[in-house]
């Protein structure tokens, strides 16, 4: 039991650091923070589908773009507190994942993928046409933010909550079975698992806190538009930081959106005009390396629990 | 929207320009469709390739002055050669993984190829202005680039069909994406056919991509759009269905045709979505029938 | 007596394209017996298998289970009302754990299905391997898992694909055991099986289909020496 003790202390140790470091950082260190916060939440929602079932959400930053609209909107037109509104932003990505998983959920390996790929497009095209609404190609502008501190814990919380649920899946039976899907669909239907059901509870829960997150975002960047929003190029960062974290574990988003963030922050700025080709360089190299990702190998080698 | 009357020949005239741009959508979509049925690789840098192609043909007319219809002569074994390293490099080791890997890898090369584009050309929009004007046939109008292109389209999908039906190769291409072990079981050397498949895949996007430099413009992006539009002529022609492609590749021309005479170009974009999620879901072997 | 039969199948066609996998075949099956479907390559007996769980529809005909009709429900509807099968090519989920496999598939409460799992896994001897990845087990061994993992949902007809193809000696006969200490339980079992000696111990009855036909059903004994049984398997 005392490897258990030890990471949960540890685990602990880095909470309680998190928790006071908006009062000791700089205002840099806190702001970095939320988009590690961010993409932790993203890739581990992304996780949550397509890690566990093996479906391939393939433009799963719809629903973060949903989600920053409404909190947008919600703020400039209903004068709504940012909070409420970043939250309320679940509801319509819950509302988009439902309308569009009953479906698209149905189709098989890369037609699912080349489905949501649309589904992503097909959103960015509609809130760019219905102008009156939503600013068109413009975007929202929203009033500056005074102070960033109350996001960094409102994001964390979130990059939390996701995590949490994962840990909570992976221990349940819903999690066994959404594994079950992605290691053969058509066993598991044979058995009796309604794998119609489970994945649209999957898709559901992942498309929830990507909406919470873009309406955060939305007050965070005091600017949404449909070129930052709806980027297919977030949904492939979101995918590669869970697969290089290790998909299907519950910390492995955490690691991979925290390593990647800060690759980011140290190399690709630095290297302005090819950050593309680097970003690009090292898609092929996660996928053709390591597959697994980190906490796969460890898990694969030192035969560690699925809860890691 | 102001009350426009449809006369006939409006309606001619989409249907006809329509027609013209599927020819290309047809050739564009048959190369990713070739790569996807012997693979099942979707090829996501597949639009790149075709900025390439395009990029060669302005290349080749901005310095040399040369023909852009020419160019195809350089333009298509330079893909051919892009594609095949681009195989023997990286997609021959995701064949056989889960369609994750796949997209990944083809996006991951897609955005180097452009970014390289970028720095080496600048993103700057370019244009081959080879042919201009219309000829008028009545009431109607065709554009000289549109045409020419649509005829080249059109003789280049013929060469595909001749070299996949009558040519030994061409039949070890189509046996392998109907049934890959048998193939191999049957001796055909399937490493090579895919490198040969990925090879004229982007040849023939490489071949699309020059024929769009004359009609629209050039820069590293340009290539993005076609990726799901082939993707789309694929599922309403039937994967696996090469004939099938071509007459998506119209279809889709069509419908994008007459859905402009309704619609705004961004909404045309979500019809084309309805229908590809309706096709998946109602005739998953395509409208015209191919193998699931 | 069509009323006492377990699963009644009645007049199923099935057709790929222009090909008739199926066609119109009847079997009905009593309750607590073992039965054998054999049939040269081919001949459709996994398409009717597929049929009965629901994951190939089938195009004509009906398939009752205890009186009710389900042909037309989806696999899951068809295993929670009884029905359980292996397949002829393994599918055992490889990145679950053994016992996860077992798990997985129960919607009893967590502590009595792990006993139940442990139990099952103890029947075949596969207890030391219980945390094991399924996909690292042999293939003998995830034959077993795969027959296991039937039980978990203990259903009343079970449809087994070929169990003893790959499994040795030793396992098979205790296989075999195990299939008829089910019978023995009230179970009905249908098996699909190449090897003779296994249909001809085991089975009460079998049905035999070529070309996706019904051409014989009776006593193993009788059926061995069937004509038209003889110029099915040797040709003609």
């Amino acid at each position: 039991m005392s490897p258990m003790v030890g990471a949960l202390s540890l685990l602990l140790v880095i909470l309680a650091g998190l928790a006071v470091l908006p009062f000791f950082g700089s205002g840099y260190v806190v702001s970095f923070s939320i988009q590690v916060f961010m993409w932790m939440a993203l890739a581990g929602s992304w996780n949550l589908i397509s890690g566990f079932t093996g479906y391939v959400s393939f433009g799963h930053v719809a629903f973060f773009g949903v989600g920053a609209y409404t909190g947008a909107l919600l703020i400039t037109k209903a004068g709504w507190h940012w909070l409420l509104a970043g939250l309320a932003g679940s509801l319509p990505a819950a509302a988009l994942a439902l309308v569009i998983g009953y479906p698209c959920l149905r189709l098989k390996g890369p037609y699912f993928a080349i489905a949501m790929l649309g589904l992503n497009e097909v959103v960015r095209a509609l809130v760019s046409y219905f102008e009156g609404f939503t600013g068109g190609g413009s975007g929202v502008s929203l009033p500056p933010i005074l102070s960033i501190v109350p996001v960094y814990y409102a994001m964390g919380a979130v990059a939390m909550a996701v995590t949490l649920l994962t840990y909570r899946i992976i221990t349940c039976q819903f999690g066994l079975r959404l594994l079950s899907i992605r290691e053969d669909e058509m066993a598991a239907e044979v058995m009796g698992i309604n794998t119609a059901r489970l994945k649209l509870y999957a898709f559901l829960l992942s498309a929830v806190f990507p909406g919470i997150v873009g309406g955060f975002y939305a007050w965070y960047a005091s600017h949404v538009e449909p070129l930052s929003v709806f980027p297919l190029l977030t949904t492939i960062t979101m995918i590669i930081m869970c697969l290089f974290g290790g998909k299907g574990t519950v910390f492995g988003p955490v690691l991979g959106a925290g390593l990647l963030s800060v690759f980011q922050e140290l190399v690709w700025a630095r290297f302005l005009f090819v950050h593309q080709a680097i970003f690009g360089a090292l898609i092929v190299g996660v996928v053709l390396l390591m597959p697994r990702g980190i906490l796969g190998v460890l898990q694969e080698r030192y035969r560690l629990p699925r809860t890691i | 929207m102001t009350s426009v009357q449809i006369t006939g020949t409006m309606l001619f005239q989409l249907v006809v320009s329509g027609l013209l741009a599927g020819g290309l959508y047809a050739l564009v979509a048959l190369g990713l469709s070739l790569i996807f049925g012997v693979m099942r690789v979707i090829n996501i840098a597949h639009g790149t390739l075709l900025m390439l192609g395009a990029y060669t043909t302005y290349w080749l007319f901005a310095l040399a002055g040369m023909n852009p219809f020419v160019s195809l002569v350089v333009s298509i074994p330079i893909l051919f050669v892009v594609g095949a390293i681009l195989q023997k490099l990286f997609v021959h080791r995701v064949v056989n993984a889960p369609e994750l890997s796949s997209l990944l890898l083809t996006f991951g090369i897609s955005i180097f190829i452009a970014n390289v584009a970028m720095l080496a050309w600048s993103a700057d929009y370019r244009s081959v202005e080879f042919l201009t004007g219309s000829f008028l046939l009545g009431p109607i109008a065709l554009s000289k680039p549109r045409l020419v292109s649509f005829c080249v389209a059109l003789a280049l999908t013929g060469l595909a069909f001749v070299f996949l039906h009558r040519t030994k190769t061409g039949k070890a291409i189509r046996a392998t994406s109907q049934h890959r072990d048998v193939a191999q079981v049957c001796g055909i050397n399937v490493r090579r056919i895919d490198l040969i498949t990925f090879g004229l895949g982007a040849a023939l996007a490489g071949a699309g991509g020059s024929l769009v430099s004359v009609m629209f413009a050039v820069y590293p992006e340009m290539g993005q759009v076609y990726v799901f539009k082939s993707f789309l002529v694929i599922v309403l022609g039937g994967a696996g269905n090469y004939p099938g492609a071509f007459f998506g590749g119209l279809l889709l021309g069509l419908v994008e045709g007459l859905a402009s005479l309704f619609l705004t170009a961004q909404l045309s974009e979500v019809i084309a979505y309805i229908l590809l999620v309706i096709v998946l879901l109602v005739r998953p072997t395509g409208l015209l029938g191919g193998r699931a | 007596m069509p009323d006492a039969s377990i699963l009644d199948i009645r007049d199923v066609t099935k057709r790929f394209g222009g090909v008739t996998a199926v066609n119109r075949c009847s079997l009905a099956l009593t309750p607590g017996k073992i039965y054998g479907l054999i049939g040269p390559n081919g001949s459709g007996k996994t398409t009717l298998f597929n049929c009965v769980t629901g994951i190939e529809p089938r195009d004509e005909g009906e398939i009752r289970f205890k009186g009710e009709r389900i042909d037309g429900l989806k696999p899951h509807q068809v295993a929670r009302r009884g029905i359980g099968r292996t397949f002829q090519i393994i599918r055992v989920f490889p990145e679950l754990t053994a016992l996860e496999n077992l798990l997985v598939v129960t919607r009893e409460p967590f502590e009595t299905a792990r006993r139940k799992a442990q139990e099952l896994l103890k029947f075949v001897t596969l207890e030391r391997l219980q945390h094991e990845y399924a996909g690292n087990l042999s293939y003998g061994q995830q034959k077993l898992l795969e027959f296991i993992r039937v039980l978990m949902t203990d259903p009343e007809l079970i449809l087994l694909d070929e169990p003893a193809a790959g499994v040795n000696r030793t396992l098979l006969n205790e296989l075999l055991a195990a299939i008829a200490r089910l019978r023995d339980q009230g179970k009905t079992i249908l098996i699909v099986e190449h090897d003779m000696k296994v249909v001809m111990g085991l089975c009460e009855a079998v049905f035999v289909l070529d070309y996706g036909e019904k051409i014989a059903e009776g006593p193993p004994g009788v059926i061995q020496t069937d004509e038209r049984v003889i110029e099915a398997y040797f040709g003609r």
